[in-house]
């Protein structure tokens, strides 16, 4: 600990020196824990919308479904899938899905029917929230639809209105049912917002004579992870392929992790510029001090000795450095966490990206391990950077570095 | 002989040579060109009206409709749903390259979108298209023939039509072969832009309906699903009906 001392005490001989390089030093961690916030927070907006509003975390079809949507290809056993996650307290919704056309005056357009139980999306999703005009639908059949944004401006059709439906039903006859619009829904990704008509499985039951076949059932987990998702309900799954959200939706987690792998880069640069600060710094501490190391090196300290001495100089100073930058990152990040960066200034209208609607208001996330990273690294960035100048001095020749100018 | 003579004498010979073949092939492509058109208006005329039955199989469920038709000149035509009960009165208009589709139990009238004419038509092998398409095989296909002699014990001629660069037509390849003395169609392939194979309509079952004798079987089978199947079956024609342009309007759709 002595060394430490000395070290600190070597620092203090030169304040004003010491105190920019902390200050530098302190503003770099703040700076890589904000930005690391920031960009958590970017990459869990991301994530949360486009899975929390209809995809969820996890979904369970039976094989083949995804490629070809198919309506005989049904959940083999959909029932048991839904006990398990209710008694694992896993939000559950089952889907049935089919196509068809739609019209509504003289305009028709294509429709992806979508018959789902609404108490269970209410609970789970955050879709029924994003009714534009109307309500949702109610929980028990009413002959309701609820209709896409950019479906219900092509049909020029308003809440209120019919809407006949004419799908090719799964016993072969012409499935022909009018319904009645009770909700448009806001614009929150290209494919509800283009063609989606969402409606009580009993009626999607009627329409296409379905027969009680549901085609998906989405997951959302609150405790566990996606995957944890998936190993908790594999033994119930029989047949039923479980995919969490990262393979129902690789473009988004291919972002994802663009964005996770970016900010590390970021980062580095961070540290590097720091780090220069620092190396400069302990050059000039250590070459003021060039007699001393001479002379203690005559007394007989090896070489070894002075270079431990000086690299801990200067991880004292990132010590103390990133102890103040943690605190004033910290302090942001918190600040990021609850108010926010409201860019909506900049924005006309909603953007979306990647199919997923962008939220204008940055909010941060900071995640522990994020932080521990980021103060590890500036103190290996310190140490690192103290090495150049305690090599050029533990190599001194003492008899020139005694008698040095 | 002397040369002189000689020569003269396969000049002309070489010359009657050409003649004939030219004539001989002039007569060929004559030939093909009468096949195709006639198998082009069997069963078109300047007006239709007859009832047909349709069977349609496919993987998931089987179906049998009763339809009554009424057609004008190549672009008007009526279909009605007589059976089954479900669908009585559903009626599909076609007027040039709209389809209306007229629904009794919603009392609603839907025009087919531009994007749903590849879709089947109420259910079959048909497509939209099938029934909008008026394409002349003579005028939007080149052809040849590429094969004539006995096949299944009987004689046939097979011809082989491309579609002309300009002619707007979903296939790439078309392959008739008719019955050489009656020249009635016996089956008909379709090929897609790959030259693959994608469906075989085969004609039998050979009877005279409103004076005219034809094949009242026509059997669409799609190549990748063998097992499916859409027949029709034609129970009667009476052409060259008097009809007006009423008969085909959205109004009447409603009847």
């Amino acid at each position: 600990m002595n060394a430490l001392r000395i070290g600190w005490r070597n620092l203090m001989r030169n304040r004003r020196r010491t105190g920019i390089t902390a200050l530098a030093v302190a503003l770099t961690t703040a700076i890589c824990i904000d930005t690391m916030a920031i960009m958590g927070g970017v990459r869990q907006q991301m994530v949360d919308a486009g899975t929390r509003l209809f995809v969820g975390d996890v979904q369970a079809h039976a094989p083949g479904f995804r490629a070809d949507r198919s309506i005989y290809r049904a959940l083999v056993d959909p029932a048991r899938l839904l006990a398990a996650a209710q008694a694992l307290g896993i939000d559950a919704a089952p889907r049935s899905y089919g196509f068809g056309l739609v019209s509504h005056g003289i305009k028709s357009a294509g429709a992806s029917f979508i018959g789902v139980e609404p108490a269970a999306e209410r609970r789970g999703f955050d879709l029924p929230k994003e009714v534009f005009l109307g309500t949702y639908l109610a929980d028990v059949p009413a002959g309701s639809v609820v209709i896409g944004r950019k479906l219900a401006k092509s049909l020029a059709v308003e809440v209120g209105d019919d809407l006949v439906a004419v799908v090719q039903a799964a016993d072969g006859s012409l499935g022909n049912e009018l319904f009645s619009v009770v909700g448009i829904l806001k614009i929150v990704g290209e494919e509800l917002d283009r063609g989606a008509v969402l409606l009580h499985h009993a009626d999607f039951e009627r329409l296409f004579v379905s027969d009680g076949r549901i085609h998906e059932i989405a997951l959302r987990a609150h405790t566990r992870t996606p995957a944890g998702v998936v190993a908790a309900l594999l033994p119930a799954a029989g047949a039923a392929v479980l995919e969490t959200w990262r393979e129902l939706n690789p473009s988004l987690s291919d972002m994802d992790r663009l964005i996770d792998a970016s900010v590390y880069v970021f980062v580095v640069i961070f540290l590097l510029a720091g780090s220069i600060g620092v190396t400069n710094t302990m050059l000039m501490a250590t070459h003021d001090r060039v007699r001393e190391f001479g002379v203690v090196k005559a007394l007989g300290a090896t070489p070894w000795r002075i270079l431990r001495d000086v690299t801990l100089e200067g991880f004292v100073l990132g010590l103390s450095a990133t102890a103040l930058g943690t605190i004033v990152g910290l302090a942001g990040g918190a600040y990021l966490q609850e108010v926010g960066i409201d860019l909506s200034g900049l924005m006309e209208g909603t953007m979306t990206f990647s199919g997923v609607v962008w939220n204008p208001i940055l909010i941060g996330v900071v995640r522990p391990s994020d932080v521990l990273a980021t103060i590890a690294c500036m103190w290996v960035a310190c140490i690192l950077a103290s090495l150049y100048p305690a090599v050029k001095v533990a190599r001194l020749n003492p008899v020139t570095a005694m008698t040095d100018v | 002989m002397p040369s002189s003579q000689r020569v003269s004498r396969c000049a002309r010979l070489f010359c009657a040579t050409l003649v004939l073949t030219a004539a001989a092939a002039a007569h060929a492509a004559t030939d093909a060109k009468r096949i195709l058109d006639r198998v082009d208006d069997l069963y078109r005329g300047d007006s239709a009206h007859g009832k047909m039955t349709m069977k349609v199989t496919t993987e998931h469920w089987s179906r049998e409709l009763e339809l009554e038709f009424w057609s004008k000149g190549t672009d008007k035509s009526l279909v009605r749903i007589l059976a089954p009960l479900k669908e009585k009165g559903t009626t599909t208009l076609r007027v040039a390259e709209n389809i209306w589709n007229y629904l009794p139990k919603t009392n609603r009238t839907i025009k087919v979108p531009s994007s749903m004419m590849g879709g089947s038509w109420m259910g079959s092998h048909f497509t939209n298209d099938d029934l909008v398409k008026e394409s002349r095989m003579t005028s939007d296909y080149t052809f040849v023939v590429s094969f004539e002699g006995e096949r299944e014990d009987r004689q046939v001629i097979e011809l082989s039509l491309t579609p002309k660069p300009e002619a707007v037509v979903v296939w790439g390849k078309v392959v008739v072969e008719v019955e050489d003395k009656t020249v009635l169609p016996l089956r008909t392939r379709y090929f897609d832009e790959d030259l693959r194979e994608v469906r075989v309509m085969t004609f039998s079952d050979t009877r005279t309906l409103g004076g005219r004798t034809l094949p009242t079987r026509l059997r669409i089978v799609p190549t990748d699903k063998p097992n499916e199947a859409t027949e029709v079956i034609y129970d009667e024609i009476a052409y060259n009906v008097p009809l007006d342009d009423h008969t085909f309007s959205q109004q009447n759709l409603q009847r």
